[in-house]
């Protein structure tokens, strides 16, 4: 390595996690391929006996894995929504947590898609949703929508990464043979910039109806039976609402654990947090609202079918989960992100998205489970308690997430440097031209701030990252 | 065109569930043992089960009535089915095909009746019982999902033998298994379409009413109310 | 770099070993490879239809058996039956079981060690068998005791069963005992009213209205197709003409919840509520005045100044009374008394929870004098009473003076002590144990569980300790057989030679014939009569003599000869050939469809039976066979049981007499597809026990939400229920469908020693009935059976704290 580039080059840190690995980073594998392949083995368990060895029954045929799927689903939203929102809008911070937040999408709707295989009693024959498929059917829906999302997404992850790639192709001496391929023999001409410009804004707008798109279908495989408490037009938006904001959430652990695990303080600040924190306000004020009219029309129509699962959810059977659900998803959340002491604050925000999370795991249940445990021809003695194999398939898929993601960070550098660069380089002139476009009584001469003023700003706000690294 | 159905009258059903057996016997359903049976996976595609006491016109209180599947003209378990592992045939019999189903149990979920039914374990006959079973019904394998069809093996049995002996299929030729055995004479099966038939005569009467009519699946199996 | 290839070579080879480790245990693959597999069929072969006759119950259904290469795979009803009609119940559906059943006894079985326990049974051969039992009955007769032999059979109406009567007669034993404790109180009551020990036949098909006083005809009557057909022609069957049915009684049973309306009422208040309705019919003057003033006797006042019925009702049965002591509102006795008094006809039925628990006299005393005032006798839609079947017929018995000298003694239980005392296996348990009057030395079973079902099951279980040689037929193992010496296996009805006499439920005689359409029965299992036959021949002698038929077949064969000797009846047939044979034998022609004994054999056996369906309404003098030729209200009986009831329930508040440690009034059930208490082995049946609650394989104990708020005990909780005489463990049902303050548990479920299937049962509702007896009849005090309730899983916890 060339020791004259690590001098001058600021985003050295950046590349640190794929030169060097730590006894730390072992056992953090070993102890989530440990997780993963407990959950693997009793998969085999499950492929042996088949479903009886899951909670399920007549009539809660969907239970964990459904949970699971939806919840994964969900969380896919972070990334590429969030990343193709901010790109389009133009957000310059957005600059170091793009990527953070579109590996999460590309990994989970793995997990996502993996959750319904699980479910099926005959998962060899899931090819027979494409060789059979029924156009009418929901889940035909969600299959092609996955599938376009997870294109889409990999295509949206992957556009990004190639001038990073080219990056490390040049600065790596170890695994050169990888990079090189998959840099595409990217050398930064302006050409080449110019296509790889145009083709990332292009799938930014194309990602954004597809992701909008996934979580509505999800939510139709519900919506579109006649079932209870399922067959609500309001359930696309409310999904979709649900999962981005679950989604910011993960993005926010995401982004605190990176932090603090490779020391990328200058990168992701309390302006990101702060930022996000805000983000996931608002949508914890949406989600409240859907919620809230999704209940509150469900009790005002009074049908004594809907009301069984109303009333279990509310002071029933359900009632310690639902309760715990609002708790963790409205009460936590805008308690901590409604001030901006706590909101720009790590622990704020994390502790908000961990809440989050649990919350909206626990919606996704109450979703699935009381339906199917209230049908409308009331059945005696129906419970569901998730098995041993079932839990310990979900905690093999979040292990073998977490592991994954840890894994994309020593590959490729979790934070953009060619993003982070550029926006150094020339996002600042851009948002100036932005603003004097926008805004009336700037002249090019007159600056829309006084010189001091921006000298000011730019100290606070982008110095750490302009200092050179000495 | 012929179109299935069968009548209930819940006037004469005494809830004696000779049809839930006879089911049983009939489609080659496993015996469970207490534990499947009280986990709730114990396969029978007709039960006995509570409907609201305004459907049934019975004194307050729930009312028990036989529950096989429905067989609705519009079902919500063939729309949802992602492989067309389960059809509606132009006589009205919704099927399940087990050797294409999935077994995501998404029609099992869209039912509103709860009557489809998951294989949550192969079938287990301690012999000599396997003996007993009725070569006209498949045994289902593991992970996919079963129903009630009509004993339709009957009719293609009958429509084998008329055609053999070169003639029409009688009226009177084919009914389910369950039909057969009710010790009330409460079923009646038959050729909804056909005005002459006793199962167009029963679904004409004024107490004559369908299982979650306001849903809009037309079932073709109809329901006779107690009292006058 | 190296490392993240390791890592995920790591994690590769970590979810393949994984799998790999979970997979290779045991055949996973190939049983992997069995569970996916796919449109397998059950082997096939030739398709034939062959008749039998159904022997899960005593209704003696005729089947039509679907075979496939031979092996029966369906049973569905006989169409031309006139029991069933094409129709079968639960427990025929689910016979196949019990021919398939994996547990079943194939070889006769003869007992080691210890007696009751399960392994201590050893397979020998038939020789083996009836040399011994041979030997052993010949010294009986040797020593001059014939009587010290008994046999208890169930309410079965065979050819065998007969025949074993047949055995015990020419043996020279009066203990041929019936185990049938559903049809003691009817018969008692028509006993005392009519003057026929036989329990009634209800024309529920014909009835404008029936008024049930927890008389559960729907779930355990003893030919349940019989009845549920009746039902279902008594609610559409008629034209626009719809019975109404009201049930009194402090369950909703199944038959209760077919019922227009439950009136709830206090336990054990049935005969109360009868008799108070009737109170009221006799003071609205409401009666049936003319059927009175010809066929009733002690309406009114005796020429000695002795209380009629009427004054009896109208001072001792007042509506204040009534409602006080049974809990319903007086205005719907009257509403229920006039609208009894305005059907015609109206059909009282008395109480009935199974086919073995007994029921009290005052309650059917109740219903027939509500059927009496209503003139509800001997019309259709009455109450009929069925005369003899044609079969069994025997001939003379030899001249024996061993024989006629042991025929001579008292029988054991108490049937024929009186008038009005009820045979009580009770009481058989009582003496056999007490050795009074006599010691019993050896005792058949046949068709019934003591041991486990009936009034004294523990007492019954106690006394076959005593006996030195116990025979049970069986042909899956229940607790009887288990505490036997020798267990004789039994075929399945569908191994053997049928020939079966019409159920209890029907006024019109039937005979079902079939032979066997097993040829090769799945073991080495014989007929009961086939035994008893063989032990005659072993004995020789008059016995032999009594009993000279080389084996069933040819018993049979005589028999249907009998039966055309007997000139009635017809082949049966269609509808319309029932109505041609009923016009002709009204008209007095006989017009068979058969001219000689062989052909009336071949026709019974191509359509499967005979029957006689003419009754002759209103013909007094077979009906009424009392002293004073019409239909007795006997208040002096009504009279006394009141006093006696009232005694015993005064006692009960004083605290004598009263049986276990709780408040719980206890009500025993028998469901549908256990009554009688034999299929329990069955998991079709295991399945279907309780619609409501979906009950399966399982006691449970339904009690009311308000009583078990008091006791704390919440729903599905497992419970001990308690009482004097035992305990059983159930899952607690908290449901309205049982009066506050009692326990109801079904009867005949629990397999005592486990299946296939299941592990042994957790006690026996049975063992919970106090031993206490009314003065009178002998029949069990159902209201001296108190129980408490507790919640085992609490309880054990407050123990450990």
């Amino acid at each position: 390595m060339d020791p004259d580039t690590t001098m001058v080059d600021p985003d050295e840190v950046l590349l640190r996690p794929m030169q060097r690995t730590g006894w730390k980073f072992w056992l953090f594998s070993a102890v989530m391929l440990a997780i993963w392949a407990f959950g693997m083995y009793e998969w085999t368990v499950q492929l042996r006996s088949g479903l009886q060895v899951t909670g399920l029954n007549v009539p809660v045929y969907w239970g964990l894995y459904i949970t699971n799927f939806v919840f994964f689903i969900g969380i896919s939203h972070a990334g590429t929504l969030i990343s193709a929102i901010l790109r389009l809008c133009k957000a310059e911070w957005r600059r170091p947590i793009t990527r953070a937040a579109e590996v999460i999408t590309v990994l989970v709707l793995f997990f996502g898609a993996g959750c319904v295989i699980l479910d099926l009693g005959r998962p060899e024959r899931a090819l027979n949703v494409i060789l059979y498929a029924n156009g009418h059917s929901p889940l035909v829906w969600d299959v092609c929508s996955i599938t376009v999302y997870l294109t889409g997404s990999l295509i949206y992850l992957y556009l990004p990464l190639i001038p990073d790639a080219a990056i490390l192709r040049d600065r790596m001496p170890q695994r050169r043979w990888f990079y090189r391929i998959v840099a595409l023999g990217y050398r930064g001409t302006p050409r080449q910039k110019k296509i790889l410009e145009t083709a990332i804004s292009v799938m930014a707008v194309v990602v954004i109806p597809i992701a909008v798109s996934v979580h509505t279908v999800v939510s139709w495989v519900f919506a579109m039976t006649v079932q209870p408490m399922w067959h609500s037009t309001i359930f696309g938006p409310y999904f979709v609402v649900g999962a981005i904001f679950s989604g910011i959430a993960g993005i926010l652990i995401a982004m605190a654990i990176v932090r603090k695990v490779y020391h990328l303080e200058n990168y992701l600040k309390p302006v990101h947090f702060n930022n996000l924190g805000l983000l996931l306000l608002v949508m914890t004020l949406l989600w409240f609202y859907f919620t809230f009219a999704e209940y509150l029309t469900t009790y005002y129509g009074s049908e004594p079918d809907h009301m069984r699962i109303f009333t279990a959810k509310i002071h029933g059977q359900y009632a310690p989960l639902f309760w715990s659900m609002v708790l963790c998803c409205l009460v936590i959340p805008f308690c901590l992100l409604v001030t901006k002491r706590t909101r720009s604050s790590v622990w704020g925000c994390v502790t908000a998205s961990v809440a989050v999370e649990i919350g909206m795991w626990l919606e996704r249940y109450l979703i699935v489970v009381p339906s199917l445990s209230n049908p409308r021809l009331p059945r005696a003695d129906v419970s569901y308690a998730p098995t041993l194999v079932e839990w310990s398939l979900l905690a093999s898929f979040v292990a073998a997430f977490i592991f994954l993601y840890g894994l994309f960070t020593k590959v490729f550098p979790i934070v953009s440097i060619w993003e982070v660069k550029e926006g150094r380089e020339k996002a600042l002139s851009e948002v100036e031209e932005r603003i004097r476009e926008a805004l009336p009584g700037i002249t090019p001469d007159a600056p829309a701030v006084g010189p001091a003023e921006r000298q000011r700003r730019d100290q606070r706000d982008a110095q750490p990252v302009l200092t050179p690294a000495s | 065109m012929t179109r299935w159905g069968m009548v209930i009258d819940l006037d004469r059903c005494t809830a004696c569930q000779a049809c839930v057996v006879a089911c049983r016997v009939e489609n080659n359903a496993p015996p469970s043992g207490p534990e499947f049976a009280h986990q709730g996976r114990d396969i029978s595609w007709i039960r006995l089960g509570s409907i609201k006491h305004e459907e049934a016109g019975n004194r307050p209180g729930l009312s028990l009535a036989p529950l096989p599947c429905m067989h609705c003209e519009n079902p919500p378990c063939v729309h949802v089915c992602p492989t067309h592992a389960t059809t509606i045939d132009e006589e009205g019999m919704v099927a399940q095909v087990p050797a294409r189903c999935i077994g995501c149990r998404y029609c099992t979920t869209a039912c509103p009746y709860t009557v489809r039914q998951f294989n949550w374990r192969l079938g287990q006959w301690p012999a000599p019982l396997d003996q007993g079973r009725n070569p006209d019904v498949s045994i289902r394998p593991r992970g996919v999902v079963e129903k009630c069809t009509f004993c339709a093996h009957r009719l293609q049995r009958a429509r084998d033998r008329a055609r053999y002996e070169g003639r029409e299929l009688e009226p009177d030729e084919y009914v389910p298994a369950c039909v057969e055995s009710c010790p009330a004479e409460a079923m009646f099966f038959g050729d909804l379409d056909d005005p002459h038939s006793e199962v167009a005569r029963q679904a004409a009467s004024p107490r004559a009413f369908r299982l979650m009519e306001e849903l809009g699946t037309r079932p073709k199996v109809i329901y006779l109310s107690k009292g006058e | 770099m190296a490392f993240s290839r390791r890592g995920f070579l790591g994690a590769a080879a970590g979810a393949a070993a994984g799998t790999a480790f979970g997979l290779s245990r045991g055949r996973a693959m190939s049983r992997l490879i069995a569970d996916l597999d796919f449109a397998v069929y059950p082997p096939g072969g030739p398709e034939t239809f062959a008749l039998s006759v159904c022997r899960e119950c005593p209704g003696g259904c005729g089947t039509r058996v679907r075979c496939i290469g031979g092996r029966p795979v369906k049973l569905d009803g006989n169409p031309l039956h006139p029991v069933n009609a094409g129709r079968l119940c639960p427990k025929g559906q689910a016979a196949l079981q019990a021919l398939y059943h994996p547990d079943r006894i194939l070889r006769p079985l003869r007992r080691e060690g210890r007696r009751g326990d399960p392994d201590s049974f050893r397979p020998a051969d038939w020789d083996e068998a009836l040399a011994e039992i041979g030997v052993r009955l010949g010294l009986l007769r040797k020593q001059g005791r014939p009587e010290a032999l008994g046999l208890l059979r169930g309410p079965d109406a065979g050819l065998d069963e007969a025949l074993a009567g047949r055995f015990l007669a020419a043996f020279g034993s009066p203990n041929d005992l019936v185990q049938h404790g559903g049809s003691e109180a009817p018969a008692l009551a028509a006993q005392a009213s009519q003057g026929i020990r036989r329990a009634p036949v209800p024309d529920l098909g014909e009835a404008d209205l029936v008024l049930s006083f927890a008389g559960d005809f729907l779930d355990c009557p003893d030919s349940p197709v019989l009845m549920t057909r009746a039902f279902g022609r008594f609610r559409r069957g008629r034209g626009g003409r719809r019975g109404r049915f009201i049930y009194a009684g402090s369950r909703e049973s199944l038959t209760a919840s077919a019922a227009d309306e439950w009136v709830p009422i206090r336990p054990g208040s049935e005969g109360l509520l009868a008799l108070g309705i009737a109170s009221v019919i006799v003071a609205e003057g409401l009666y049936d005045r003319a059927f009175a003033i010809r066929h009733l006797a002690g309406f009114e006042d005796g020429p000695d100044g002795s209380p009629g019925l009427r004054r009896l009702l109208l001072t001792d049965f007042g509506l204040d009374r009534v409602s006080a002591a049974t809990g319903v509102p007086v205005n719907w006795i009257l509403r229920i008394a006039r609208e009894f008094a305005a059907a015609r006809p109206g059909l009282a039925l008395g109480p009935r929870s199974g086919q073995q628990l007994a029921a009290s006299l005052l309650g059917h005393l109740g219903a027939a004098v509500l059927n009496g005032l209503c003139g509800s006798i001997d019309v259709a839609g009455g109450v009929l009473t069925a005369g003899p079947g044609p079969l069994p017929a025997w001939p003379d018995l030899p001249d024996d003076p061993v024989a006629a000298a042991g025929r001579g003694r008292a029988r054991l239980d108490r049937a024929a002590a009186g008038e009005l005392a009820a045979a009580d296996p009770g009481a058989l348990a009582a003496a056999i144990l007490a050795e009074e009057p006599y010691r019993l030395e050896a005792l058949f079973v046949l068709g019934c569980d003591p041991a486990w079902v009936g009034p004294a099951p523990e007492a019954f279980a106690a006394a076959m300790a005593k006996v030195p040689l116990v025979v049970a037929f069986a042909s899956l193992p229940d607790r009887t057989a288990l505490l036997a010496d020798w267990i004789l296996p039994l075929p399945h009805a569908l191994e053997t030679w049928a020939c079966h006499f019409g159920p209890a439920d029907a006024a019109f005689p039937v005979v079902s014939l079939a032979r066997p359409v097993l040829t090769e029965p799945l073991g080495d299992v014989r007929p009961a009569g086939e035994v008893f036959l063989e032990l005659a021949r072993r004995l020789g002698g008059p016995v032999a003599e009594a009993l000279p038929w080389p084996g069933m077949p040819e018993l049979i064969r005589d028999q249907i000869g009998r039966l055309f000797a007997a000139r009635r009846g017809a082949i049966i047939g269609t509808a319309f050939d029932e109505a041609w044979v009923r016009l002709m034998e009204r008209a007095g022609w006989w017009a068979p469809g058969y001219r000689s004994e062989e052909e009336l054999w071949n026709r019974m056996l191509e359509t499967g039976g005979w029957w006689d369906p003419f009754y002759d309404h209103q013909d007094w003098q077979r009906v009424l066979r009392t002293e004073s030729g019409r239909f007795e209200l006997r208040p002096d009986l009504i009279a006394e049981l009141d006093r006696q009831a009232a005694l015993r329930g005064a006692g009960r508040v004083e605290g004598e007499g009263a049986a276990g440690d709780g408040s719980l009034a206890v009500h025993l059930f028998e469901p549908l597809a256990l009554a009688g208490g034999r299929g329990a082995h069955l998991p079709f049946l295991q399945e279907i026990l309780d619609p409501d609650h979906q009950e399966k394989w399982e006691t449970w104990a339904e009690i009311h939400p308000e009583t078990a708020a008091e006791l704390d005990i919440r729903d599905g909780e497992p419970v001990e229920v308690r009482s004097g005489q035992g305990s059983v463990l159930a899952r607690a049902r908290l449901t309205e469908r049982v009066v506050p303050g009692l326990v109801a548990l079904p009867v005949g479920q629990g397999v005592p020693h486990g299946n296939h299937w299941t592990p042994a049962a957790d006690g026996n509702p049975c063992a919970l009935l106090a031993p206490a007896r009314e003065a009178l009849t002998g029949l069990p005090d159902a209201a001296a059976t108190r129980a408490g309730m507790v919640g085992r899983e609490r309880r054990r916890m407050r123990q450990e704290a």
